[in-house]
């Protein structure tokens, strides 16, 4: 009996202790000078603070930060970041425009604004550029957070067409090629003339015909994508048929808010493709991949064609000059008289190239003031250069200035320009707009070679009045009431696309108006809502 | 009357008082004698009081306009009323949330609740002890397969480019093959197959225990007066399992609406959505990951109440039938 009361109490003992020690365990030690940043990083990005650029920010401004980081999984898992006992601030918060509110109205993090005294670079950046201060400002007019500006113009449109152009000489040689289309060897190069039809052609005798000669005719995949993704979607394909395209099915159009899934084109595309993928032209893996699983199987080659926003990080490096850039492909059913051809569109894609909710200062700051002087150092271009690419001294950039611009250090050894900046650039908080890219800063040559297939092969066929939607400043009613439709409308969406293309037949008129019929209450919702921001947004960017 | 007057007399008030007759007292010897037996459940008591009713102050969040770090109770707490409760109702696909959730769980206890009863059933009936024991491990092994590593299975076998897809196209099937994990009629049936394939072993132990408590003299008599052993199933097992099953029955109907969301959410694509998403997997996606925990907790909280109705329901249904009940 005294035994059986001793283990109990032991046993109670044990738990309440180690309950306590977990409790604890949560608190960070706060002691010594200076502050303390929560940063988000793997384990393979280097350690902040070995960092040349902070060591440089450190000395410059005299002001001490250390880094402390959590893996995006640990932060994920976090369901109160901002209440990590003993930082000062978190880096890459990753917070969305709910959560700045929520978390600024209950005075958890500070209101950036009211410091702006400290922070000569941010002010600047406020005063002239009005659409960043409109897309950085809460329901409440403050500012929660501190922003990342990279504009080089590439995020609007993250697909290109590549199509493997050494299959596609196979089939000249072995006079495989589709009927009604002639193309000789010299045609196989960046910029190749198709229309959808012709593409279609291709694709039927990618899939039919044992491609890359391993003697087996089922593993060649014709197209690939991944639907849904930033980049490398299938919005292009479906823009083909005269609408701007985007994953988010919305877009602007004459300064209205549309939905392009309410178009009969988009419906037209719908069927379209339900053909391609009755035909086994597109794999059920473009509708269940993700961006990991299409990577690894570009690398061995066995795609005809796919989507991406450049090639080199899909094929291995002996697979690159396998294939080339094909430019939008021509609409068959809209002829241009002139020329005799199918015309060509691609959308507009709603990637913002302001995006907020970088960093955030934890009210519990004692010197917010030195903090976020600290983080206005980031807005100058040396060290959003730095910021973005990896530090100077670490190599990212070449030693001397060339007139007076940074110059980007293309050679990393064995390492890949992706992988030394995975390691090396902490990213986040930064300011690289066109003007410093004029002055300043030289862009990366891979970056300046997007810049041109872009303005060569895709830029050209940008539907016409289309525009991206840009950050919108809603209240918190919309707020509220968009993030209940919004969600489920995209779920529906989503459902009703992928079930139409993949379950082996090809969807009715009737089943599409009934989805939209369904969903009516919704669609309305969240276009008068986005459009009352988007009005309100004009009006703030216009008149100052 | 002499006689009974006699007892009148004997029996005097006081006498009545001091013997420690009432139940309180009774009671309270007992405790002194056999008290220290109720130490035994204070493990469960104690594990019962923190996992599950401290946590129920959080039900509060329900009412409130909630984000981790507030008091649930206190001077910062903003009390909304039944926001989000009216929030979670006005969704427009509330209601398909909730036909998914409802005919997910449904049919899973239609096909999963009878099956392990029939198993027990026959393995009792399996006259080798060898054979016997070998089935049921058979039976139950599968229960200890993660769940990441049964959807990875399923995936590996229904998923496109999967074995069964594979098989179709070669039989001559559809040319596309079959894209079950895409297919929106394909998830209830992948889902309920599965599960009940991995518990169906597991879940027949309890019915075996109970069937070995059966009186081997009610099977000789049942033989001596020409039973089939098919007979003898029906009229001597059966009822003598009847409580277990009923018991069993009411505390399933209690987690009638609760599936869980791992699964769902591990088995979720874009192509099934139709029907793979339940109301447990909108509380995960929109309550935890999109931060809305008030509306999360509403929609919770309403899937608890319907529970708890269906399982006062069922118990009421069985005492109302056969007399057996929980409470």
């Amino acid at each position: 009996m005294k035994k059986l009361i001793i283990g109990i109490s032991v046993a109670l003992v044990w738990l309440v202790a180690s309950a306590a020690f977990a409790v604890l365990g949560t608190n960070q030690n706060t002691s010594g000078d200076g502050f303390v940043v929560l940063t988000v990083k793997e384990d393979s990005v280097k350690d902040y603070n070995t960092m040349p650029v902070f060591k440089d920010l450190a000395n410059e401004t005299g002001i001490d930060v250390k880094w402390i980081y959590n893996t995006s999984a640990q932060y994920s898992n976090n369901t109160d970041p901002v209440g990590i006992k003993g930082i000062d601030a978190i880096y890459h918060s990753g917070f969305s425009n709910l959560k700045l509110y929520d978390y600024g109205r209950r005075g958890r993090i500070v209101a950036i604004d009211q410091y702006l005294s400290s922070m000569p670079n941010f002010k600047k950046i406020l005063d002239e550029r009005k659409d960043i201060l409109e897309a950085l400002k809460s329901p409440d007019g403050h500012i929660y957070s501190l922003p990342r500006v990279e504009e080089m113009g590439l995020k609007a449109y993250p697909n290109i067409l590549y199509l493997n152009k050494k299959w596609v000489k196979k089939l000249i040689d072995e006079n495989k090629l589709p009927a009604g289309l002639t193309l000789t060897e010299a045609d196989l190069k960046d910029g190749l003339d198709l229309s959808r039809n012709e593409f279609k052609g291709i694709l039927q005798q990618f899939y039919a015909n044992d491609m890359d000669g391993d003697g087996s005719t089922s593993n060649e995949v014709p197209l690939s994508f991944v639907t849904g993704n930033w980049q490398g979607n299938e919005a292009d394909l479906i823009a083909s048929f005269g609408l701007p395209e985007n994953r988010e099915h919305k877009t602007i159009i004459e300064d209205k808010v549309t939905f392009t899934f309410t178009d009969e084109k988009w419906f037209n595309a719908v069927r379209e493709l339900a053909t391609w993928f009755n035909s086994k032209l597109i794999k059920a893996t473009s509708y269940t991949q993700g961006d990991n699983d299409f990577l690894a199987k570009g690398q061995d080659g066995r795609y005809g064609s796919f989507y991406w926003w450049e090639k080199n990080t899909v094929l291995s490096k002996e697979l690159r000059d396998d294939y080339v850039i094909v430019l939008p492909l021509r609409n068959d059913d809209d002829i241009d008289p002139e020329t005799g051809k199918g015309r060509r569109y691609v959308g507009v894609s709603n990637e913002q190239e302001i995006e907020k909710g970088e960093c955030v200062i934890l009210e519990t700051c004692q010197d917010k003031e030195g903090l976020l002087s600290y983080f206005d150092k980031f807005f100058e271009p040396i060290y959003s250069a730095q910021l973005n690419y990896g530090s100077i001294k670490s190599g990212a950039f070449l030693p001397e200035k060339v007139n007076g611009k940074l110059i980007p250090n293309d050679d990393h050894g064995n390492q890949s320009a992706d992988d030394f900046r995975m390691k090396n650039a902490p990213y986040g908080v930064v300011y690289l707009t066109e003007k410093v890219w004029e002055e300043s800063v030289e862009m990366e040559s891979r970056a300046k070679q997007r810049l041109e297939d872009l303005k060569n092969y895709v830029k050209p066929y940008s539907y016409e009045n289309a525009k991206a939607i840009p950050n919108l400043n809603y209240t918190q009613d919309e707020l509220v009431t968009l993030n209940v439709y919004e969600s489920s409308l995209s779920n529906n969406v989503k459902s009703w696309y992928v079930t139409s293309v993949t379950n082996g037949g090809i969807p009715s008129k009737e089943s599409w108006q009934n989805f939209l019929n369904t969903n009516k209450g919704s669609i309305e919702k969240v276009l008068e809502i986005n459009q009352a921001a988007y009005d309100r947004y004009l009006a703030a960017t216009q008149d100052k | 009357m002499a006689e009974k007057a006699l007892v009148d007399e004997s029996f005097s008030p006081e006498q009545f008082e001091e013997k420690p007759h009432s139940k309180w007292e009774e009671w309270k010897a007992n405790f002194k004698r056999r008290g220290w037996i109720l130490l035994f459940i204070l493990p469960a008591l104690i594990y019962v009081i923190i996992f599950c009713y401290i946590p129920m102050y959080g039900i509060l969040v329900a009412f409130q306009n909630y984000m981790p770090g507030d008091q649930i109770i206190g001077a910062s707490t903003q009390w909304i009323g039944f926001n989000n409760f009216l929030t979670f109702f006005s969704n427009p696909n509330f209601w398909e949330y909730f036909t998914n959730t409802f005919l997910l769980c449904i049919l899973g206890f239609i096909v999963g609740f009878p099956l392990p009863i029939i198993v027990a059933l026959l393995l009792n009936s399996v006259r080798s002890h060898k054979v016997k024991k070998g089935l049921q491990i058979l039976f139950y092994a599968p229960h200890f397969i993660s769940l990441v590593v049964l959807v990875g299975m399923l995936r590996l076998l229904f998923d496109s480019g999967g074995l069964i897809d594979q098989l179709s196209i070669r039989l001559g099937g559809d040319a596309n093959g079959l894209k079950l994990f895409l297919s929106p009629e394909a998830f209830r049936p992948l889902f309920i197959f599965s599960g009940n394939w991995q518990d169906f072993g597991w879940s027949a132990i309890i019915y075996l225990a109970a069937l070995s408590g059966v009186d081997p003299s009610l099977h000789e008599a049942a033989k001596i007066d020409g039973a089939s052993r098919f007979r003898r199933i029906f009229s001597v097992d059966l009822p003598a399992i009847a409580p277990t099953i009923v018991m069993l029955m009411i505390l399933s109907v209690g987690n009638l609406m609760s599936c869980g969301y791992e699964k769902v959410l591990l088995m979720q694509t874009p192509g099934n959505l139709a029907t793979s998403e339940i109301l447990s997997t909108y509380v995960y996606t929109f309550g935890l990951i999109g931060g809305q925990y008030g509306v999360g907790t509403a929609a919770g909280l309403f899937n608890s109440v319907i529970n708890v109705g269906l399982l006062v329901i069922a118990n009421f249904t069985s005492k109302k039938i056969s007399g057996n009940g929980m409470f």
